[in-house]
């Protein structure tokens, strides 16, 4: 039997597993196939970012990856499923769909880009932007058995990102293997005058340097599924195999992490999300003979989820006078004391190893059963790096039952370029395994 | 009576405060873009212009200004804020704790800061049945706040605080005499314990009504043993009384944090590369500190001309300065239109020198002086049909300027610079804007 087309995987993504909100009806001859998160803008399509209250916006413009992407020879095919602004570990609380586990469909994809997970599990060659606040590239990564990398905050424009938290949102790629994701990286880095954020950065290194030294703090070690420990556990033989020594250090510290991302997210959040009134874009409310707050009261009731409305209520609470020294400023404090303890571990290793998700692909059935804390709870290891802007990557290290279980390796600010190098090496140490499909 | 002023200032660039649309007045909705429309996905880069020009008005205002400085996020739903949140400063303005002289008191600055406009609001139709059309031009307009201590004692004293700040800021910033700028300003007055803001008042003269109405309820309050209650009131300019605006006792709560897509900036090599232009009324000041002459005199000539001034100090440079002023406020600035001209200024020294070392009398001085301007008037005597052949020489050949009119009147300015330059001064501006008007409304 011969392979399928990238076409008819693109379509059996869409319709089985639920991985793009749109596709393109055809593929250019001669151009790579890249996809995007739906909450990054691009000509031709809705940018919806998972939510309902975004229905019909046609943003009349490219996100900068988006164009650079293109202009580098790549044709966009698709935009993929997502939490509704990002705001989720499942991509259970999406308006246009929930994709579901390449490796068993009653599983989620992980989250918040979900969709761009299973689309670089299924597709073969295919390269998918996907968008990290707290550990939404990790996680599905993760979840779906494939390589994610999220680069240095600042690294990438965030022009044409529709915004969750300003100061925490990364954009970055997903893939089958690190090979791809060097290959296009270049393209989307680098500085643009569009996204002041992004005008600070040092310029990518050509090629990285293997990092030799992993710090494994034991705190991460904690509240693991044992499956997950096991399987992380006999990554570390491969790794030292490889020349990498792994030494157990202690972070105490990161504990403090998921806090402070919480508050620091939502206040920025609470406050983008703003603009979803029902008058310039998206959802409209037609009924103009209202007082304004009861006008955009109506459109916001009905168009957010009931995720986004518990992040605008924490969000306003951290934000408002009396609460905002104690939550707001005081989490701005414990960013910069994670980043010192990231900065002491780095002066005697290259980067920190954990595992990525601390439990394998969950169930939808039980992922109802879960209350929001326990949700949150299930990226206290993808939120510190995400909290201190400093790089990660997130590769499959293990199978257990057909289930992928991913490690993630996080660097210092801007060194991007190593985790790729220990990535490729990995791939040449430890073989990656991808659903059969057949369209 | 304690009074304090909140002003928003408009700064003269040419694009807006985030994003490259044009400041410039137009159609409505036709400057804008997905930044000042805050479109998702869309994101501010600041126009660091307004920054200089920002930390420029801190500077002149004599405030400490700190090293680094970032902008924050203002949260309340109003439909003329696209992204229900104004970008605003606050942990951070430009500059706090300064002063500005008036009449040789200090009146404290306790802010100068920046932030965007919001768009406009125009209600039309009968009341109860009015609809509400937005206009977005004004979006993103870079204003610089500036926020003074109570230090103010009467309606009287505030307004002439504005003029004169209005002056001083308007030279600051490059303005020329034709340019429009908007001042918007809020006051508080009490005149007891509790104080009242006196919001929305349209121009300068309803400021100081508005003011002097509210003073005097507030005494009568108070003598009649009641209280003033701290709220916010309106002016309604048709009654000429303030009416309390119902709005909430309690301050709002706008839940400020930092704007994370702009990141700080560095004021340090800003404020040493700054070269402020001496302002007209610190100008005065000087002159009376340097050539001893009257404060009236001096805001006088200060207020008539730059140049006018110019032309003083080169004479001070020859002739005592009692004798500098006699000349320059007496029959040189009677006839400036043509002594403005500078080529012909060692000639007017020599005269009024000559004057002043006894070489010749004061009717000779005043004599040759004239003599200097009438051969000039005669030489470039202008006519009216002149200036009317001028003006519309120009309107033909630039139709577009009528056709802009047609929308905005302000564009006859175009035509008006025009003519005061080409005329050299040979017609007054009020003669000029005159025939500009009678000829733009003819066509149009």
């Amino acid at each position: 039997m011969s392979a399928p087309s990238t076409y008819a995987l693109i379509q059996y993504a869409q319709r089985r597993h639920l991985a793009f909100t749109e596709t393109v009806d055809g593929l250019d001859e001669g151009r790579f196939h890249f996809s995007a998160k739906d909450n990054l803008c691009a000509l031709g399509f809705q940018a919806r970012a998972g939510s309902a209250v975004l229905e019909g916006y046609r943003p009349p413009f490219d996100a900068t990856p988006i164009h650079r992407l293109k202009a580098a020879g790549g044709q966009l095919v698709g935009k993929t499923t997502m939490d509704e602004f990002g705001f989720g570990s499942f991509s259970t609380n999406s308006a246009h769909g929930v994709p579901l586990n390449p490796f068993d469909p009653d599983r989620s994809c992980g989250g918040s880009s979900g969709g761009a997970g299973a689309a670089a599990c299924l597709i073969p060659g295919h390269i998918a932007l996907g968008v990290s606040t707290g550990g939404s590239i990790s996680g599905p990564a993760s979840f779906c058995g494939v390589v994610g990398l999220t680069p240095t905050y600042g690294r990438v424009s965030r022009y044409g990102l529709i915004d969750y938290g300003n100061s925490l949102d990364k954009v970055g790629l997903l893939s089958r293997s690190a090979a791809s994701i060097a290959q296009h990286f270049g393209t989307i880095a680098g500085p643009d005058p569009k996204d002041p954020t992004s005008c600070a950065q040092p310029p990518l290194a050509g090629k990285g340097r293997m990092p030799s030294s992993l710090a494994l703090p034991r705190e991460a070690m904690e509240n693991l599924d044992p499956a997950v420990r096991k399987a992380f556990q006999g990554a570390l033989p491969v790794l030292r195999g490889m020349g990498v020594a792994v030494e157990e250090v202690s972070m105490p510290s990161l504990r403090f992490a998921l806090p402070a991302y919480y508050v620091l997210a939502t206040s920025e959040a609470s406050t983008n999300l703003a603009r979803y009134c029902g008058m310039r874009f998206g959802r409209r409310e037609e009924e103009f003979n209202q007082h304004f707050n009861d006008f955009f009261t109506g459109v916001r009731s009905e168009g957010f989820g009931d995720e986004a409305k518990r992040r605008i209520l924490l969000g306003t609470f951290c934000r408002m006078v009396g609460f905002r020294s104690r939550y707001y400023l005081k989490s701005l404090a414990v960013r910069q004391m994670l980043i010192g303890e990231y900065r002491r571990v780095f002066q005697e290793h290259d980067a920190v190893l954990t595992p990525t998700m601390p439990f394998l692909p969950p169930r939808f059935e039980d992922i109802r059963r879960m209350t929001p804390l326990e949700m949150y709870l299930a990226d206290f290891l993808t939120i510190p790096p995400n909290l201190v802007g400093m790089p990660h990557v997130s590769v499959p290290c293990g199978y257990v039952d057909g289930l992928p279980v991913g490690m993630q390796v996080v660097a210092d600010h801007w060194k991007e370029m190593d985790l790729l190098e220990l990535a490729k090496g990995w791939e040449g140490a430890f073989l990656y395994t991808f659903p059969e499909v057949r369209p | 009576m304690k009074i304090g002023l909140e002003m928003h200032f408009q700064l003269p660039t040419r694009s807006k405060l985030f994003c490259p649309c044009p400041t410039a007045p137009a159609e409505p909705n036709h400057n804008i873009c997905p930044v000042c429309l805050g479109y998702p996905g869309s994101r501010p880069s600041l126009n660091r212009k307004a920054l200089e020009i920002g930390l420029g008005i801190a500077q002149f205002l004599d405030c400490r200004i700190e090293e680094r400085v970032w902008f924050s996020r203002k949260t309340y739903f109003y439909p003329d804020l696209p992204k229900n949140f104004q970008i605003t400063q606050y942990e951070t303005p430009l500059g706090t704790d300064g002063r500005f002289e008036l009449n040789g008191r200090s009146i404290g600055i306790w802010r100068v800061h920046l932030e965007e406009d919001p768009g406009r609001i125009r209600r039309v139709g009968r009341p109860g049945e009015e609809i509400a059309f937005v206009d977005y031009n004004r979006s993103g307009i870079p204003l610089v706040e500036i926020v003074t201590a109570p230090d103010l004692t009467s309606p009287e004293e505030a307004r002439t605080f504005i003029d004169q700040l209005v002056i001083e800021l308007r030279a600051l910033c490059g303005l020329e005499a034709q340019d429009e700028q908007t001042v918007r300003v809020d006051a508080n007055i009490s005149v007891g314990e509790e104080r009242v803001e006196v919001k929305n008042v349209q121009g300068l003269r309803n400021l100081e009504r508005a003011l002097r109405f509210e003073a005097g309820r507030q005494y009568k309050l108070i003598a009649a043993g009641k209280r003033v209650v701290r709220e916010t009131r309106r002016f309604d300019e048709e009654r000429k009384v303030t009416t309390s605006a119902r709005e909430k006792e309690t301050e709002e709560d706008y839940g400020y944090i930092g704007e994370p897509d702009l990141g700080e900036f560095r004021t340090g090599n800003m404020l040493r590369a700054l070269d402020l232009k001496e302002t007209p009324l610190a100008r005065a000041r000087r002159l009376v500190a340097s050539y001893g002459i009257a404060e009236v005199t001096a805001k006088q000539l200060v207020l008539t001309s730059s140049r006018l001034t110019d032309l003083f100090e080169e004479l001070c440079h020859h002739v005592p300065a009692e004798r500098a002023v006699a000349w320059t406020t007496g029959p040189i600035s009677g006839n400036w239109s043509t002594l403005q001209d500078q080529a012909i200024w060692p000639e007017l020294v020599q005269i009024v020198k000559a004057d002043a070392e006894g070489h010749i009398n004061d009717i000779e001085a005043k004599r040759r002086i004239l003599a200097l301007a009438g051969v000039r008037q005669e030489e470039a005597s202008g006519t009216e049909d002149d200036l009317s052949k001028l003006i519309s020489d120009y309107i033909d050949a630039h139709p577009e300027v009528l056709a802009d009119y047609r929308r905005n009147p302000k564009a006859a300015n175009t035509v008006i610079g025009h003519a005061m330059k080409e005329s050299r001064g040979r017609h007054s501006s009020k003669e000029v804007v005159e025939e500009v008007k009678r000829q733009m409304e003819r066509r149009a």
